[in-house]
């Protein structure tokens, strides 16, 4: 499964991934991505306006991102306020927001799968579990 | 008496909540644990890495923190435990 970098012809939106979005989410137009090179993609990111993430849009990220889920934030805002802390320190220190509860391997692929949010729904500490969290628990399984 | 090792993160919660159980379990038996802080100091991170072997099959094939390890013996236990749990993880180890 080898993602590539896929451009919108109409609104230069980038899609890395294996096969491009049938419709452009953006300009919602059909058919509308071509295959670029990676370098081509990072020159058009690099390219538009800074869009630095505060760790207050970061909450409000995550929150958006667990609202439709089955799953919400640590309602307990003093573990919220240390995990969002080192997530951000993470950032700072090693390039991307890796979770402050487990420890980059050094190979890039593995240490993808610590980028918070992580795919937690799959984890043991998660799956099947009635209040289950993801590992550092930031997110937990919403109660039925 | 086995050498034992806490490996731990600063921004954990979980490992926040263990420092005060090993703290009492230090207090009340002759354990003893070497505490590695390991986002913030790299000879640290890569220790742990060095017991990735044993570290990974125990914590779903990752390294995480907090982690007790024994490091003679290669057992380790990762994860927010109890104190008795703890306790009973750190009595076996000798």
């Amino acid at each position: 499964m080898t993602k590539r970098y896929w451009r919108c012809y109409v609104c230069n939106d980038i899609h890395y991934g294996v096969a491009p979005p049938e419709i452009c989410p953006t300009c919602k137009v059909r058919q509308a991505y071509v295959e670029i090179t990676s370098e081509e993609a990072r020159k058009i990111l690099a390219g538009g306006p800074e869009k630095a993430l505060t760790p207050e849009g970061f909450r409000a990220a995550i929150e958006a991102f667990a609202g439709p889920n089955e799953f919400r934030v640590q309602p307990d805002k003093e573990k919220v306020d240390l995990l969002v802390s080192g997530v951000f320190e993470n950032e700072k220190n090693h390039g991307l927001k890796y979770c402050p509860c487990r420890l980059r391997t050094k190979d890039w692929d593995e240490d993808l799968k610590l980028v918070c949010p992580c795919n937690f729904p799959a984890h043991e500490t998660y799956r099947g579990l009635p209040g289950g969290e993801c590992w550092c628990g930031l997110f937990v399984k919403k109660s039925d | 008496m086995a050498r034992l090792l806490m490996f731990y993160g600063r921004e954990c919660p979980h490992c926040k909540k263990m420092h005060p159980l090993v703290d009492q379990l230090e207090k009340e038996t002759p354990v003893r644990f070497e505490r590695y802080e390991v986002w913030h100091d790299e000879k640290n991170a890569d220790l742990m890495r060095s017991f990735k072997d044993a570290i990974a099959p125990k914590c779903g094939q990752q390294l995480r923190v907090p982690t007790f390890l024994n490091a003679d013996a290669k057992d380790a236990m990762c994860g927010e435990v109890d104190f008795d749990k703890l306790k009973e993880w750190a009595l076996k180890q000798g």
